[in-house]
């Protein structure tokens, strides 16, 4: 009897606990707030201010459509990597192959990003990957200027599943032809 | 043993049952509501607002606008809100008693009456319980279908009596929800009522951001295949397109004065920032660099920008002056995005990933110290503050889908925005906007 009248009022206990932790989650310190002290100073060259260039020459895709009948490769990237892994090169060479053999085609290279990671950073990612993609493009030998690059950063999915399968088909740069 | 075993659980449910009953009569009666009962607050007592004409429809709204005028009081986290039971009486000496009785210190009351069956008056008074002197009277006029704004502006004052300070009831949050299949503007209450979609392009608009002091979005649109940088008028329903730039316009954050938008611009090469005039010209750049500059956010002086680079290999927070001089780094760890600089100026706000998750945290610019405010539920994104630097809203997944919630910047008193279909993500939460 004691026993269980014991178990009982652990339990309550435990239920008040458990009530009164949720209700005072006090902000603390925690671990990052040591190294804070230090605030890193960037060379003030990096930030120098700069004067206004003329804009990079790239074919203007604002309201243009797509030729859906001419389907280059799409490449795929590892999580939160801009870099063009060397397993899609060959796909990208057959693409700028196509694009040096057809000199009156334009191109708009899409970036995008899987789901994880914030919406703002994913925009700015994909636009790297993007770039990363025309460069390689441009350094095997195309024009920039019938290159445009623009990201969907992670709001266009090709793939809906939340899961590293779904995932490895969303980090992608397609290239697309501009009618 | 057995029967020893069920004279325990029902001992056990008794006790229960007398905790439940005992909370039940206390609602029943006079109710002391707050969301954390450990700052020291204003107990302040609320009664009817006496229907002047007594007819049903002004009986009715009489008890909506004290429950919406209640909420306020109770949100704005300021007062512990009293409120009279049914057997409570209009006459004005009992009541002094009664809520002297109550530990109430100050009184709110008045009256409401319908005119034209469309406009609505709001007498109010506002009376010192223990020197039984009226404090504040005044009255409001509106329409009736717009009661809730009168109510608000009645709390924002009586916080403002308090505090000094304007109140937040008026504010608007302004988010993207995705239930439609596409990604559309949708601005709501801050409490939650009045919801509406702003766009309807069944195309992908992301990244919505206050003009301040205005009701003005400005957001980005890839409406024409490109993603512009558009700015929304919501109170005379236009829009027009800001900047057209081929490539990223986005993110953008606009200066406290209005003259000026930072932006994240491409430029068919690496994401970074530039200022822009509000015509969308740009004025000059500020950054450079093979690597992502973005996520800007105007200091409330407007003459810093916080923001984030991969410049070391992944995002982090740095602030640079408003011409782009004097970058320098101020976290250190994680992957940090979307600071936010707070009304004060005195904190930023921002999302980290650690552990996987990504949490809402402070940064304090005096004390040069991070704290944190979520913990262990889920992704926490794109905080936004409140105009008096005391509540933040943010986006989160902790229910399986991505809603936005609202809390206090202790981190306690944690709400959710409104019930809506689908996903919502990055709200904005509107600066001196009074509509």
């Amino acid at each position: 009897m004691k026993k269980v009248l014991m178990l009982g009022v652990l339990f309550l206990c435990l239920v008040v606990s458990s009530c009164a932790k949720k209700q005072t989650v006090a902000p603390e310190d925690d671990e990052f707030g040591e190294d804070q002290e230090q605030t890193e100073q960037i060379s003030d060259l990096e930030a120098a201010l700069l004067e206004p260039e003329e804009f990079s020459q790239e074919p203007a895709i604002r309201g243009t459509e797509f030729d859906s009948k001419i389907v280059l490769e799409t490449v795929y990237f590892s999580f939160d990597s801009s870099s063009v892994p060397q397993s899609v090169m060959k796909t990208l060479k057959e693409n700028a192959q196509f694009l040096k053999d057809n000199p009156s085609i334009n191109v708009v290279v899409e970036g995008h990003c899987d789901e994880r990671g914030t919406t703002e950073y994913n925009l700015a990612l994909g636009q790297k990957r993007a770039v990363k993609v025309k460069e390689y493009y441009v350094q095997l030998g195309v024009s920039p200027d019938r290159i445009a690059t623009i990201s969907y950063g992670e709001e266009m999915p090709q793939d809906n599943r939340h899961n590293e399968a779904g995932w490895a088909k969303n980090r992608r740069a397609e290239t697309k032809v501009i009618k | 043993m057995n029967l020893n075993f069920v004279r325990n659980i029902s001992i056990i449910s008794v006790i229960f049952c007398l905790c439940f009953f005992v909370s039940r009569s206390y609602a029943e009666n006079d109710v002391y509501l707050s969301l954390s009962g450990t700052a020291s607050r204003a107990s302040i007592g609320l009664s009817e607002f006496v229907p002047v004409n007594g007819f049903f429809e002004e009986m009715n709204l009489s008890r909506e606008f004290k429950d919406t005028l209640e909420a306020d009081l109770i949100l704005s986290r300021h007062f512990n809100v009293a409120v009279a039971n049914s057997s409570y009486k209009f006459d004005l000496d009992s009541q002094f008693a009664y809520w002297m009785d109550k530990g109430v210190s100050v009184l709110v009351t008045g009256s409401i009456s319908i005119v034209d069956q469309t406009k609505l008056i709001v007498g109010v008074k506002l009376y010192d319980i223990e020197s039984q002197q009226l404090i504040w009277e005044d009255r409001y006029g509106g329409s009736v279908k717009n009661y809730r704004y009168v109510a608000h502006k009645i709390n924002d004052e009586i916080v403002k009596r308090f505090t000094g300070e304007e109140g937040i009831a008026c504010s608007k949050i302004a988010f993207i929800n995705n239930s439609t299949k596409f990604k559309e503007i949708y601005v709501v209450d801050y409490d939650g009522y009045n919801l509406r979609r702003l766009t309807k392009d069944n195309r992908l608009n992301v990244l919505p951001k206050w003009v301040p002091n205005k009701p003005q979005l400005i957001y980005t649109s890839y409406l024409y295949n490109n993603p512009d940088l558009f700015i929304l008028d919501i109170a005379k329903n236009k829009r027009k397109a800001l900047s057209t730039i081929q490539g990223l316009n986005s993110p953008t954050s606009c200066s406290p004065d209005r003259k000026t938008l930072v932006a994240t611009l491409s430029r068919g090469v690496y994401p970074n920032l530039y200022l822009l005039d509000n015509k969308g010209a740009v004025v000059r750049r500020l950054t450079e660099g093979k690597y992502i500059d973005t996520s800007p956010s105007f200091s409330p002086s407007g003459k810093e920008i916080v923001f984030i680079s991969d410049r070391a290999g992944y995002p982090q927070i740095y602030i640079m002056e408003v011409d782009g001089a004097n970058v320098r780094r101020l976290s250190t760890k994680g992957h940090c995005d979307s600071p936010t600089w707070s009304p004060k100026g005195d904190k930023i706000a921002f999302t980290m990933k650690y552990n996987g998750y990504f949490d809402i945290f402070l940064y304090d610019l005096p004390k040069q110290k991070i704290i944190r405010l979520t913990e262990g539920q889920g992704n926490n994104e794109n905080p936004t503050w409140s105009q008096d630097g005391r509540f933040i809203a943010f986006a989160s997944n902790r229910s399986g889908r991505s809603e936005i919630y609202i809390m206090g910047i202790d981190g306690t008193g944690i709400r959710k925005l409104v019930e809506t279909r689908g996903e919502s993500f990055t709200p904005t939460w509107s600066q001196g906007l009074s509509l």
